[in-house]
């Protein structure tokens, strides 16, 4: 019977730069990003699983990742629902201004974070343009839980909109034609026919918002307030930690993160394997 | 494309209604979210005028500032641009398994809080630790000092060149390379005269990215850099001790001086994305 070769781990090339390449790659990798998250893990591994467990079951430190999560998630469903609007309103509209507007969307991309956080504490504080606004009408935004949700919008704006931007631009008006001919009114087309083929890439850019704002620190710190067990985000625990040179409960804390992320990368990955199966195209 | 002046609406089209409604949604959100907070850097930093705004840039912290923020960026940007074009040949020039894998090791840095990436560098070489107590001991302290802000700015800006060039190197394929092998060019010239050549737009955009995100960088160098005044705070760090002290048009000036520079970035990015859009990756090309 014949067996099949296993493939060898590198295969043969004409190719120059081999061992260059790899080299760099591989020294840089580890150096820059492995081994300091490697270090991370060893903190904890001596710490003790035990002892980390004691640091991360506390009321204040469920209390901030809760918060993190929550105000994450609202944000990324606020961006899911705004992102697919502007995705498409930038693709399928012409009018005056459209390039700006489609140019503004990257801008949380560019804006350091720290500036993107005393901008709107500016604006949202009660002395600031909108945050007086709101005072009339009894809103208090900035340190409160108000503020951290705009703040983590801000940060996530782009994802959505950037992921879905493609794939509309691909759309075959065709398909769009042939449900209209079968009868189907615009509204019906637009849900059973363009949803599904968007939301595949809504899904990937809202997990991207989501994993972005769960780790956000400079852009919340300066409209959060910051008060323990109520404004108080993951982050900025990891943050006091260290400032009381606590290096085995900020470790603890980071690893907890650390899994919250690569658990959310699981589903990154899995949500596009599903839309490549699904529609060819990521 | 339907021409919208035909007196009837063709059935691939929303009514002028709707058309109108999304088009504000999304105007005003951009309005509130994006506008404003540009237009309340500049108003604060100009609230008690111009003079006052430049004079906070000129004095000596702010100016230390500046520069080291500006030195980072020179080593950080080059490092990563080095690295995401090692990357990217070894990834699409060669045929290995782990491929996938090592491109999500790539990636790691985007998934993991700047905070997380600060601890990190910090537990590595803080001098509690085994490298970095050696290094302290031997006068190279790494953490609270330049190499530990340019480590930690390089592992949150790591993947930007990288994933720029993977999906363009992909695309163009091997067989430019190829011939000019088979011609008997060698390893450096087939790089510098087939390679670079095509890439070197995908390449700008991404050291653009790299370097707006180093010089912006708050959360990972925030937690290795101590906030020595004139010595280890960058210009996002000074934002945040300036505007902790209530210094806001100091805060805002520095922020404006940033601000501008994300704009600027912007603006290059979106010439290299209508005049270079076919040597970008197919993602930026809209």
């Amino acid at each position: 019977m014949l067996r099949t070769p296993r493939p060898p781990l590198i295969h043969r090339s004409p190719m120059p730069g081999l061992g260059l390449t790899m080299g760099i790659t591989i020294t840089m990798l580890s150096l820059v990003v492995l081994l300091p998250i490697g270090a991370l893990l060893a903190k904890g591994a001596s710490f003790g699983l035990g002892n980390m467990w004691d640091v991360v079951n506390r009321e204040r430190v469920w209390a901030a990742l809760f918060l993190s999560f929550r105000l994450s998630f609202l944000a990324a469903c606020f961006n899911l629902v705004f992102g697919v609007i502007l995705a498409w309103v930038l693709t399928r509209y012409r009018f005056p201004g459209r390039r700006l507007l489609d140019a503004a969307v990257d801008l949380p991309f560019a804006l350091p974070t720290a500036v993107a956080g005393i901008a709107l504490t500016a604006l949202y504080a009660p002395n600031g343009a909108f945050g007086a606004l709101a005072k009339e009408l009894g809103v208090k935004i900035a340190y409160t839980e108000w503020g951290i949700l705009i703040a983590l919008i801000f940060v996530g704006l782009p994802f959505v909109t950037r992921t879905v931007q493609p794939v509309v631009e691909e759309i075959d008006r065709e398909v769009e034609e042939a449900s209209a001919t079968l009868g189907a009114s615009r509204l019906h087309t637009l849900r059973r026919v363009i949803w599904p083929m968007l939301a595949p890439a809504a899904l990937t850019g809202f997990a991207l918002a989501l994993a972005r704002a769960v780790g956000e620190y400079g852009s919340v710190i300066f409209i959060a307030g910051n008060i323990p067990l109520s404004t108080e985000i993951a982050p900025l625990l990891i943050v006091i930690q260290l400032e009381e040179f606590n290096y085995d409960a900020a470790a603890a804390i980071g690893i907890a993160m650390l899994l919250i992320s690569f658990a959310m990368l699981l589903v990154i990955n899995l949500i596009q394997i599903w839309s490549r199966r699904r529609i060819g195209h990521v | 494309m339907s021409d919208t002046s035909l007196p009837f609406r063709p059935a691939t089209e929303e009514t002028p209604l709707t058309r109108r409604l999304l088009i504000g949604v999304a105007v005003l959100g951009l309005a509130l979210l994006v506008f404003a907070p540009l237009a309340a850097v500049f108003t604060e930093a100009l609230a008690d005028g111009w003079a006052a705004a430049l004079a906070s840039l000129g004095n000596h912290d702010a100016r230390s500032a500046i520069q080291l923020t500006l030195i980072i960026t020179a080593i950080a940007v080059p490092m990563n641009a080095a690295f995401g074009i090692a990357a990217a040949w070894f990834i699409t020039k060669f045929d290995f398994r782990g491929k996938a894998f090592l491109i999500t090791l790539i990636d790691l840095p985007f998934s993991v809080s700047p905070v997380v990436a600060g601890l990190c560098i910090v537990l590595m070489f803080g001098a509690n630790s085994l490298v970095g107590g050696w290094l302290v001991a031997h006068g190279f302290p790494i953490v609270f000092a330049l190499p530990g802000i340019v480590l930690a700015t390089m592992f949150v800006t790591f993947p930007f060149v990288a994933r720029e060039l993977i999906p363009v190197m992909i695309e163009q394929g091997r067989a430019e390379e190829e011939a000019a092998l088979t011609l008997g060019a060698g390893g450096w010239r087939v790089f510098w005269t087939v390679t670079l050549p095509n890439i070197r737009w995908a390449l700008l955009y991404g050291v653009l990215l790299c370097n707006a995100r180093a010089m912006g960088e708050f959360g990972a160098v925030a937690v290795v850099s101590g906030k020595i005044r004139g010595q280890t705070a960058t210009m996002p760090i000074t934002i945040e001790m300036l505007y902790n002290e209530y210094l806001s048009v100091a805060a805002f000036s520095m922020a404006a001086l940033l601000t501008a520079l994300a704009l600027l970035t912007l603006l290059l990015k979106t010439a290299l994305e209508r005049r270079h859009a076919d040597a970008l990756a197919a993602s930026h090309r809209h």
